[in-house]
C-alpha cells in the first residue's frame, strides 16, 4: 500500500513533488545507463589504464610513468609532439580551406537564380559516401609518379609527375587535401541548412537598406549563421583530432615519410595497438596516456569556441 | 527629396498565369497612396515589382523620369517595412536602424545623432540598446519604421505592416504612420487588405481584382461613388438589387421588381437589365418604395440592423439610426424600403458598367 500511495500523491501535484525530487530520474534514466555504459565507463576506463603498464594478464599499477614517459622520453615525446605538430597543420587544412569552401559552395548553392542545385549539391556530397580506404589508396596510386607518370606525361602534365607522397615536404599536404576533398560536402550540407533557413524577408530588408551584395553576405548572412560556423569547427577540430584512416591508407601506419604524416591517431595506434616497430609488443598504457592528454587539450579547444558561438537563447 | 512612382501598363507573369495585368498608375510626390484588395489580387506582387524584388516582365516602372526597371533593390533608394517587419535578429535596435546609413557610408559621426532622432520619432528611444527578442510585435513594429524613415528614401514602401498587431495598437500605430509620412514627405506606396485602414490612412487608393485596377481615387470618392459591383461590396457592405433601367438625356428611369419606380441622374443612354447598389445606411424604411418582410431586427445601440426578405426573396440589410425612429420594428411587418436616388449607385447588368453619377 505505501509505496502505491507515495506514487499515486507524487502524481497529485502540489506539496509532494518538490523542486529537485528524484521522481524526474526516471525519465533520464534509459539514456543515462546508455551513456553511462558506452561512452562514460569507457572514457574512464581509458584514463585508468593510463595508470598501468603491460597488457591484460600482466598489468601492474605504475602511477604517472606513462606520463612522464610520454612527456620527457626522448624518443616517445619527440614522437608525441611531431604527430600533435603534425595533427594541428592537418586541422588548419579543414578549417581554413575546406570550411571556406563549405561556406563559398553554400553561398552559391543557395543563390536565388542557382540551377541545378539538387545535381551539384549531391555531386559534392558523394565523396563523403566513399570508404577513406578506397579515396586514400585511389589518391594513393594518382599520385604515384610511376603509376600514374606516363598518363600525365601524355596529356601534357609531365610537370604533375612528383613523389607527391614519398616528399618529406610536400606529404602532409597531399594527404590534407585528399581528406579536404572527401569531406567538403559535409560542411556544405550544414552551410546550406543554415542559409536556407534565414528569412528571405531580412535579405530583402538589407537590399533595399542599400546593402549591396557583398556586404549583405557579410554583415547579415554571416552573423546569422555564426552559431553553425562554430558547431562546424568544433566538428571539424574533433574529428581531425581523431583522424586515423587517410594515413592509414595513404602513408601507412608510420606517417611516412619519416614521421612527417603522423598524426595522433597513427601514434596512439602504434603505441597503444599494434606495439612499435621492431618490437612489436604494444603498450596500452601509453597509448591510454596519449589518448586522456589529447583528451584534455580537446576540451581547452572546444569550450572557448562553444561559448563564444553559442548564443544563449 | 521625393519622387513620383510611374507605373506605365506593368507585367508580372507566373508561368501562364498574369499577376499583375498591364496596370498603369501614377503616384504623386509625396502622396500616401494605397494598394488595396483581396488576397491574390496582385497588390503585393506590385509592390515588389517597385522594390525590385520581382522582376517587372513587361511595360515600365519610373521614378520621376528614370526607367528603374532593371535598377537592383539596393539602388533604388527606397525604405521598406514589411509585414513580419524583418528585424535583423543579431543586431540592437540601435545598429538595426543604423543599418542602412552604413550601408549608404554616411559618415559616423552623422549616423549616431539621426539613429536618434529616428527612435525618437518613433517613441522608441529608451530601447536603443535592446536585442530584437526583447521586443514586443508593436515595438518591433517601430523599429522597422524608424529603419525605413531614417534614411530618407525618396519612396516608402509598406506591404501590410499593421496585420501582425492587435486591434488597439492597429488603430494607434497607423495615426503615428499617417503623421510621420505627412511630416517627412515621401512618397508612400501601401498595401493592404484591410479596407478601414485603406480609407483612413490613404491620400488616394487603388482597389485591385485578379491582377486589374478596379478604380483609383481618394476614400471618399471610392465608398460613395464606386466604379463597379466590385468596389462597392468591398469598401464597406453593399445590397444589390436587380432592376431595369431606360435611360436617356442624363436621366435613368429605374423599375425595381415592376412595382417600384424612381428616377435617378444617370450618365449615358441605356435600356435594360441594370443592378443597384445601395448601402445599408443609404436605405431607409417608408411608406413608399420596394415591398418588404422583416425578419431579422438587431438592436445594436446606435443603430438596429435589419434584414428584409424582398418579394424576389432577396434579402437585404438596411441600417436603421436609433436618433431617427421611436421605436424598432419587430419581425415579420411588411416594409417598405426607400432610399435616396442621388446617393446610391446604379450598374450595367453585363458589363457591370457603372450608369449613376
Amino acid at each position: 500500500m505505501t509505496a502505491k500511495t507515495n506514487k499515486i500523491r507524487a502524481f497529485q501535484g502540489g506539496a509532494s513533488i518538490k523542486p529537485g525530487g528524484v521522481y524526474w530520474m526516471r525519465y533520464v534514466i534509459p539514456a543515462l545507463a546508455f551513456y553511462v555504459v558506452f561512452m562514460a565507463y569507457p572514457m574512464i576506463d581509458s584514463v585508468r589504464l593510463s595508470l598501468y603498464s603491460g597488457t591484460a594478464g600482466t598489468r601492474e599499477f605504475v602511477g604517472l610513468a606513462n606520463y612522464v614517459r610520454l612527456f620527457t622520453d626522448e624518443v616517445v615525446s619527440k614522437r608525441f609532439w611531431n604527430a600533435f605538430g603534425n595533427n594541428w597543420v592537418f586541422f588548419a587544412w579543414h578549417m581554413l580551406l575546406q570550411n571556406a569552401l563549405g561556406i563559398l559552395f553554400a553561398a552559391i548553392l543557395t543563390n536565388r537564380t542557382m540551377r541545378g542545385r539538387q545535381f551539384y549539391q549531391t555531386l559534392i556530397f558523394i565523396p563523403c559516401t566513399i570508404a577513406v580506404l578506397v579515396t586514400g589508396y585511389l589518391f594513393k596510386l594518382m599520385m604515384n609518379p610511376v603509376w600514374a607518370g606516363t598518363t600525365l606525361k601524355a596529356a601534357g602534365l609531365g610537370f604533375l609527375v612528383r613523389p607527391w607522397l614519398g616528399d618529406r615536404s610536400t606529404a602532409l599536404t597531399c594527404v590534407s587535401l585528399v581528406s579536404v576533398w572527401q569531406w567538403v560536402g559535409i560542411p556544405t550540407m550544414m552551410f546550406v541548412a543554415a542559409f536556407q533557413g534565414i528569412d528571405d524577408d531580412l535579405i530583402e530588408a538589407a537590399s533595399i537598406e542599400g546593402a549591396t551584395p557583398w556586404q549583405q553576405f557579410t554583415l547579415i548572412r554571416i552573423p546569422l549563421i555564426v552559431p553553425v560556423i562554430g558547431m562546424v569547427a568544433i566538428m571539424t577540430f574533433v574529428s581531425n583530432f581523431n583522424a586515423f584512416d587517410v594515413v592509414f591508407s595513404m602513408e601507412t601506419l608510420d606517417g611516412a615519410p619519416d614521421y612527417t604524416t603522423d598524426l595522433i591517431g597513427t601514434l596512439f595506434y602504434r603505441y597503444g595497438i599494434a606495439g612499435q616497430h621492431p618490437v612489436g609488443i604494444p603498450e596500452p598504457g601509453v597509448g591510454a596516456a596519449i589518448s586522456t592528454s589529447i583528451f584534455f587539450m580537446l576540451l581547452c579547444g572546444v569550450i572557448p569556441v562553444l561559448r563564444t558561438t553559442q548564443g544563449k537563447e | 527629396m521625393s519622387h513620383a512612382v510611374i507605373i506605365d501598363k506593368a507585367v508580372k507573369r507566373y508561368g501562364d498565369f498574369q499577376a499583375v495585368n498591364g496596370i498603369s498608375l501614377t503616384i504623386k510626390p509625396g502622396e500616401f497612396f494605397t494598394l488595396l484588395g483581396p488576397s491574390g489580387c496582385g497588390k503585393t506582387t506590385l509592390l515588389r515589382m517597385i522594390a525590385g524584388f520581382n522582376t517587372v516582365d513587361g511595360g515600365e516602372i519610373r521614378f520621376d523620369d528614370s526607367v528603374i526597371n532593371n535598377v537592383p533593390a539596393h539602388k533604388r533608394d527606397i525604405g521598406m517595412v514589411f509585414q513580419n517587419y524583418a528585424i535583423f535578429p543579431h543586431l540592437n535596435v540601435t545598429d538595426n536602424v543604423a543599418y542602412g546609413l552604413k550601408a549608404r557610408k554616411v559618415p559616423n559621426a552623422e549616423i549616431g545623432p539621426r539613429v536618434m532622432e529616428a527612435l525618437k520619432m518613433v517613441q522608441i528611444d529608451h530601447l536603443a540598446t535592446r536585442k530584437p527578442n526583447e521586443l514586443s510585435g508593436g515595438q518591433q513594429q517601430r523599429v522597422a519604421l524608424a529603419r525605413a524613415f531614417v534614411i530618407e528614401p525618396s519612396v516608402l514602401l509598406m506591404d501590410e505592416p499593421l496585420s501582425n498587431l492587435d486591434a488597439k495598437l492597429r488603430v494607434q500605430m497607423r495615426t503615428t504612420i499617417k503623421k510621420l509620412q505627412r511630416r517627412l514627405g515621401i512618397t508612400t506606396v501601401y498595401v493592404t487588405h484591410d479596407q478601414e485602414e485603406a480609407l483612413a490612412i490613404s491620400d488616394r487608393i487603388a482597389v485591385m481584382k485578379e491582377g486589374n485596377i478596379m478604380q483609383v481615387g481618394a476614400p471618399e470618392e471610392i465608398y460613395r461613388k464606386p466604379a463597379n459591383p466590385f468596389v462597392a461590396n468591398f469598401i464597406g457592405v453593399s445590397n444589390f438589387i436587380d432592376c431595369d433601367v431606360n435611360a436617356s438625356g442624363g436621366k435613368a428611369e429605374v423599375t425595381i421588381e415592376g412595382k417600384y419606380h424612381i428616377s435617378m441622374p444617370a450618365n449615358q443612354a441605356y435600356q435594360g437589365a441594370a443592378i443597384l447598389s445601395a448601402r445599408p445606411e443609404q436605405l431607409f424604411l417608408s411608406d413608399k418604395g420596394i415591398p418588404g418582410v422583416i425578419t431579422l431586427a438587431l438592436f445594436l445601440g446606435d443603430f438596429v440592423q435589419y434584414e428584409i426578405r424582398l418579394e424576389n426573396d432577396q434579402v437585404i440589410e438596411l441600417n436603421e439610426y436609433t436618433k431617427d425612429t421611436d421605436s424598432t420594428r419587430a419581425v415579420g411587418e411588411n416594409v417598405f424600403v426607400d432610399f435616396n436616388p442621388r446617393q446610391v449607385s446604379l450598374y450595367k447588368k453585363d458589363s457591370q458598367e457603372v450608369l449613376s453619377c
